[in-house]
């Protein structure tokens, strides 16, 4: 039990090898949703491209981006590193950017939004949780960023 | 689709989400209680995974086949795969990992019902 205890502290030590620094404890939990969401978004975006692409284009390709999106920032909160908060960060601000723009237009224009994407009404039908995760993203990374640069600072620490 | 079955393993989710999240809450790691609710979740799913499967044969056909496929293949994987990963996890946030796959699983299994359509009940 020892060697679990020291763990169980927050913030968790930089990476020993076994997982990305951004992929650890509350990161992980991320990591999930996104995994979730990726997979929920990229299924929905398949069906609709496949079956009934001409009855509303442009919701059906956002709803594509929006997958493409939540795969990027899966794999970059999962890799971790420099180059992976840097991925996750872009594709964290392009999912919050996308979220506040189509849950707006989809309110605004019901007819282009016939069919709901996930981003529709900010994420009304996956209870909001669109809306929350690029923000919860972007403040994990902040935080792992600041962790990192404070380590490269003092390589002591 | 059995809706009892619907009903219970819903149940179990919840109550899985609810032991993960208080094992985050008091700073604990997963225990045998998560390892027994995801294993009773996982039976149920399977039995339930069989029950649809053996209804499609019979011939029922949900509004949308593929979607429905889809969802009840990975319906089936997502309590293994939350053991799995929230036992790589050494922190407390293990529990709430296994928490978000538990309610992805509930989540899923009423839009299946729902693919399903009433008369499959």
């Amino acid at each position: 039990m020892a060697e679990h205890a020291e763990h169980l502290s927050d913030p968790a030590p930089e990476p020993t090898g076994a997982s990305a620094d951004t992929a650890r404890g509350p990161g992980r939990v991320l990591v999930a949703l996104y995994a979730v969401f990726a997979l929920a978004a990229g299924a929905r975006a398949a069906v609709q491209l496949a079956v009934q692409f001409d009855e509303a284009p442009l919701a059906y390709l956002l709803s594509a981006l929006a997958a493409v999106v939540y795969v990027v920032a899966t794999v970059g909160l999962a890799r971790g590193g420099r180059g992976g908060r840097r991925t996750a960060i872009l594709a964290c601000s392009v999912e919050l950017v996308g979220v506040l723009v189509v849950g707006t237009l989809s309110l605004v224009d019901r007819a282009a939004f016939p069919d709901s994407t996930v981003w529709s009404g900010y994420g009304q039908g996956y209870g909001f949780i669109p809306l929350v995760l690029p923000v919860l993203g972007l403040m994990w990374l902040r935080h792992r960023s600041g962790v990192a640069a404070e380590q490269a600072a003092d390589p002591g620490h | 689709m059995s809706t009892p079955l619907v009903v219970a393993a819903t149940v179990v989710a919840v109550a899985l989400a609810v032991l993960g999240v208080l094992s985050t809450v008091l700073r604990r790691r997963i225990g045998s209680a998560h390892l027994a609710a995801a294993g009773l979740l996982e039976l149920l799913l399977v039995v339930q995974g069989v029950v649809a499967t053996v209804e499609l044969a019979g011939g029922h056909r949900p509004t949308e086949l593929a979607t429905f496929v889809a969802y009840l293949g990975s319906v089936v994987l997502l309590p293994v795969a939350g053991v799995l990963w929230a036992r790589t996890e050494p922190t407390r946030w293990a529990g709430t990992v296994l928490g978000v796959a538990a309610l992805t699983v509930a989540v899923m299994l009423w839009r299946l019902l729902d693919l399903w359509g009433v008369t499959g009940g």
